[in-house]
């Protein structure tokens, strides 16, 4: 053999690791068909004959994009763990823009500013439901209800409904569910994991079609003067996937006690793991699952928070009697599930109620529910390995599993968990500090616990937060660099910090 | 009865020990030099070959085979063994070892083509927590799906006054319990009313488990319940020891060398505290004040380290300990070093397997004192003479009925009681009387 063909045996280096064409493809692949969703607002747009075309421009243009970039990175595509986490990332950047791009097209004065557009669409689709609208009801219609669908699609996931939909993502599918589906885990109900978003697509929708249906009947008897179909379908549409956006300035005060309590069933509801509401629900085992311990935990860390602005109330004579105990349960249950509705201006209420608040923001709810921020799950585990740390510090010998519904929970699992608990907090924390040297920078008057309030709100995807951007506010007021962080602080807790936070890893991008 | 003894290891060697004398018997084996001392020994005849090959079964006559036991250290060769006799002969009747708890689960599924298994573990498991539930008896056995159970005790100046010197029929007994015998020096008594029961007697008792208990609370006053067990090493037979004790709400901690067993066992058993350490390191005794524990259980694979760990807990302070032997000499090595209690495997599952050779009307069979008594579990005939006397009225000599089991409940008769045809008998008998007493029930 000649030197020459000896030598040609090693190839030139791989500069990159990972497959970007082949992730950009996919992207491509996604973009194109969320860009379909904008069929549906042009569609209301029509029936209320309001003009469709900001909503069916936006569908072009997202359309020709994606349609560019499948085209433009067309070959051998092979998506596996590595690319999973760029076309998430990717993925959700797209998705806002999608959803922004009508808010600029329809010349709506208060989201003529791209980047406040841009917040809007990202509090969308990452569920949070914040905004920058001093006065959503000046919205037109058509706008309304496409604010209020971007949470509807975001809420279960762009990917689970690709799952669902695109049969070429089978391979590697596991591992895109895995870094979007909130949770340390995910719980597979069948054996293909195409089957497994199915079925939790199809509960989602379920659940969405039933509250829609038993608010529209509050309307249609007169139950609450307030409701109507439109609302009905709309606040479905944002209740689910516990987004918080409302139709109304004043949210969901503006409604009836039935429609508050309704709302309260199904925000618990969608703050349960969808797994396990699919075996109750669709299996019927009902026992089973009532013994799930992460459920028990969430179902008590409510009534604790519940108990506790119950109390406030009462004794603060904020609220009397069925309103006290109302408004504190919704409160509770809408700001740790992440929702984010408020049925009173809790901005008023006092210091040791808003500190409650902004505690429940850190809890959130089950994993793989469609809530955000720590979840109770990581919670559990976290309490369970400082219990074991401590018996270890007694005796250093012993061997103890950390088990989870009597099963044992290995240990890369409570590592990610511990990196992750340190990783939020440690985001929430540049979170809050960013905004309060924006704001001292920029003289906007924002005190300490507002600041904390708005980063761990962002983080979490509730929504509101205190002060000005509290339950009856807006995040307007903040500057546009303020407004970019906390797009990127809902970006991150959206996808769970740590997909997005390997991107900025040597060591995903190069083998060496 | 036609019996193949599939295996001549320890088990199969005292399975042979027990059954040569009624029962015509081949044992099968690879290995020539295990078969030749037992066939110096016994009157039996030895087949070299594979127990697990159809030929080699086929050949040794199978199909006039009563029952197969299948006894080799090896579970799948000892479960391949008996699907094949089963397949060849369908009315043999198969007996299987097995050292692995999941292939008792499977059978009890009815998963498996097996008539009996007998698991070496559990078997121990359940003598030694028999043993910890009474811990002042010398030996204890269950029957009737655990409703009665037989204890031995020996009697010491120790015992409670209300139990020494006084006519049985005076003294203040547990209810539902029977002294089935008193055995003193050579001599054997089956108690009446006006014996009584001294310091350096044996006694033999058949009772309710809550009455067991209570005469153990009699015979050595001032033990306690068991609640602090610490198990050395958590091979399998560890493992089934502390299953077993956990199911009874004791505590328990179970020390591990190894690191990767350790967490397999603290992964399998939610309830007990695993250390990772080795039983022989004083200063982690000190630390963990294994000294404290009522009872410890030395389950580890060398009987020389377990012999070694169990004079470190004594040293430590340990009252009572129990040791898993591995080979039958170490019994007394054990004994010498104080250990209370020595169970060896191999002993307990043969006799566990030598039940299966007794009347088929026969359910259980232990033997006591070696063999010079045996308990029998007996289903009364309709045909048979003592249905329908009173069980004062009962001619049967050198045998005592201590319990019966009628519709599934275990009932402790009195003098006045009537046996039916159907009853369950629990009988203490002389072994010489055994057929004796098989034929009259």
């Amino acid at each position: 053999m000649s030197t020459a063909a000896r030598l040609r045996r090693v190839e030139r280096r791989k500069r990159l690791a990972v497959d970007v064409r082949g992730a950009l493809n996919v992207v491509g692949t996604l973009t194109k068909y969320l860009s379909l969703a904008t069929v549906l607002p042009a569609g209301v747009a029509i029936g209320y004959g309001e003009t469709p075309w900001p909503f069916l421009t936006a569908g072009a243009i997202a359309g020709a994009v994606g349609w560019g970039l499948e085209r433009g990175t067309r070959g051998d595509v092979q998506i596996g763990a590595r690319e999973g986490f760029l076309v998430v990332a990717l993925v959700w950047i797209f998705a806002a823009g999608i959803a922004a791009l009508p808010y600029v097209l329809a010349g709506e004065a208060q989201l003529d500013n791209p980047v406040d557009a841009y917040f809007e669409g990202m509090s969308g689709f990452t569920t949070t439901g914040g905004t920058v609208l001093t006065d959503n009801e000046a919205l037109s219609r058509s706008l309304l209800m496409w604010r209020q669908l971007t949470q509807w699609l975001g809420g279960i996931g762009i990917i689970v409904l690709a799952l669902a939909v695109l049969p070429r993502l089978r391979v590697g599918g596991r591992q895109l569910l895995e870094s979007e589906l909130p949770g340390p885990e995910i719980e597979t109900l069948n054996t293909r994991i195409r089957d497994t978003a199915r079925r939790i697509w199809v509960l989602y929708v379920g659940l969405t079609v039933a509250l829609a249906g038993l608010l529209w009947l509050y309307a249609a008897t007169g139950v609450d003067d307030e409701m109507n179909g439109y609302d009905a379908v709309a606040h479905a549409l944002t209740t689910i996937p516990t987004g918080g956006f409302s139709t109304r300035f004043r949210s969901i005060e503006e409604f009836g006690a039935a429609t508050q309590w309704t709302l309260v069933v199904f925000m618990i509801l969608a703050g349960v793991n969808f797994a396990l509401l699919y075996r109750a629900i669709v299996r019927r085992h009902g026992r089973a699952v009532a013994r799930d311990e992460e459920l028990r935990v969430y179902v008590a860390v409510l009534a604790v928070g519940a108990l506790v602005l119950g109390a406030q109330l009462l004794a603060e004579d904020i609220a009397g009697g069925e309103a006290a105990v109302r408004h504190a349960v919704f409160q509770s249950v809408s700001v740790m599930t992440t929702t984010g509705f408020s049925s009173t201006d809790y901005a008023v209420w006092p210091p040791l109620a808003l500190m409650t608040l902004v505690g429940l923001m850190f809890m959130g709810a089950s994993a793989g529910s469609t809530s955000g921020s720590v979840k109770i799950v990581r919670h559990l585990l976290l309490g369970k390995l400082l219990r074991r740390e401590l018996d270890q510090t007694v005796h250093p010998e012993i061997v103890l599993p950390v088990r989870l519904n009597r099963k044992v929970v290995d240990e890369r699992t409570l590592r990610a968990v511990t990196a992750f608990i340190l990783l939020y907090i440690g985001l929430f924390i540049v979170g809050a500090s960013l905004l309060a040297l924006d704001a001292a920078r920029t003289g906007l008057d924002l005190s300490v616990l507002e600041a904390i309030a708005a980063s761990a709100s962002m983080l979490g995807n509730v929504g509101p937060a205190l002060g000005f951007a509290g339950p009856f506010g807006s995040y307007e007021p903040f500057s546009d660099v303020s407004t970019v962080i906390m797009t990127a602080l809902m970006w991150l807790g959206r996808l769970e910090i740590i997909p997005i936070v390997v991107l900025f890893t040597r060591h995903y991008w190069r083998n060496v | 009865m036609k019996i193949f003894v599939v295996g001549a290891g320890q088990v199969g060697a005292t399975i042979v020990q027990a059954l040569h004398d009624e029962h015509d018997l081949t044992v099968i084996d690879v290995d020539p030099t295990r078969l030749e001392p037992l066939a110096y020994r016994f009157d039996v005849s030895t087949v070299e070959g594979n127990g697990a090959s159809k030929n080699v079964l086929a050949e040794a006559g199978i199909t006039s085979t009563d029952l197969l036991i299948a006894c080799t250290s090896r579970d799948e060769s000892n479960i391949v063994s008996a699907m094949i006799s089963k397949a060849l002969s369908p009315r043999t009747t198969t007996v299987v070892r097995t050292t692995n708890p999941e292939y008792l689960e499977v059978w009890h599924e009815g998963k498996l083509d097996v008539d009996f298994i007998v698991s070496s573990e559990l078997e121990t498991a359940n003598a030694i927590s028999r043993a910890i539930a009474v811990p002042a008896a010398r030996h204890t056995d269950l029957f009737a799906d655990g409703q009665v159970q037989l204890v031995e005790f020996d009697i010491t100046e120790q015992a409670a006054t209300a139990l020494l010197h006084t006519p049985l029929r005076h003294a203040r007994l547990p209810n539902d319990s029977k002294v089935a015998s008193i055995i003193r020096g050579d001599d054997t008594i089956l108690p009446g009313g006006n014996d009584e029961i001294r310091p350096g007697d044996r006694i033999v008792v058949i009772g309710s488990p809550n009455a067991a208990q209570e005469w153990g609370r009699l015979v050595a006053p001032g033990t306690g319940k068991v609640e602090d067990v610490v198990i050395f090493g958590a091979g399998r037979s560890g493992t089934a020891v502390a299953r077993a004790l956990l199911d009874q709400g004791i505590g328990v901690r179970i020390i591990e060398a190894s690191r990767e067993n350790a967490r397999m066992v603290s992964d399998d058993l939610s309830g007990a505290r695993v250390y990772h350490a080795t039983g022989l390191d004083a200063d982690f005794l000190e630390r963990e004040r294994i000294g404290d524990a009522q009872v410890a259980i030395f389950a580890m694979r060398d009987d020389m380290k377990n012999h070694f760990a169990a004079s470190l807990a004594k040293v430590h302070g340990v009252g009572f300990t129990i040791a898993i032997l591995h080979e039958t000499p170490s019994a007394e090595v054990f004994e010498r070093a104080g250990v209370d209690i020595t169970i060896n495997p191999r002993q307990v599952t043969a006799e566990e397997i030598v039940r299966f050779a007794h009347d088929p009307r026969t359910q259980q069979v232990a033997m006591l004192e070696g063999d010079r008594f045996e308990v029998l579990d007996i289903t009364t005939r309709p045909g048979s003479e003592y249905v329908g006397l009173a069980f004062k009225d009962m001619p049967i000599r050198g045998a005592l009925i201590g319990a019966i089991v009628r519709n599934g409940e275990a009932i402790f008769p009195h003098s006045g009681d009537i046996l039916r045809a159907g009853d369950r008998a629990i009988i203490f008998t002389e072994s010489s009387r055994v057929p004796e007493v098989e034929r009259a029930l």
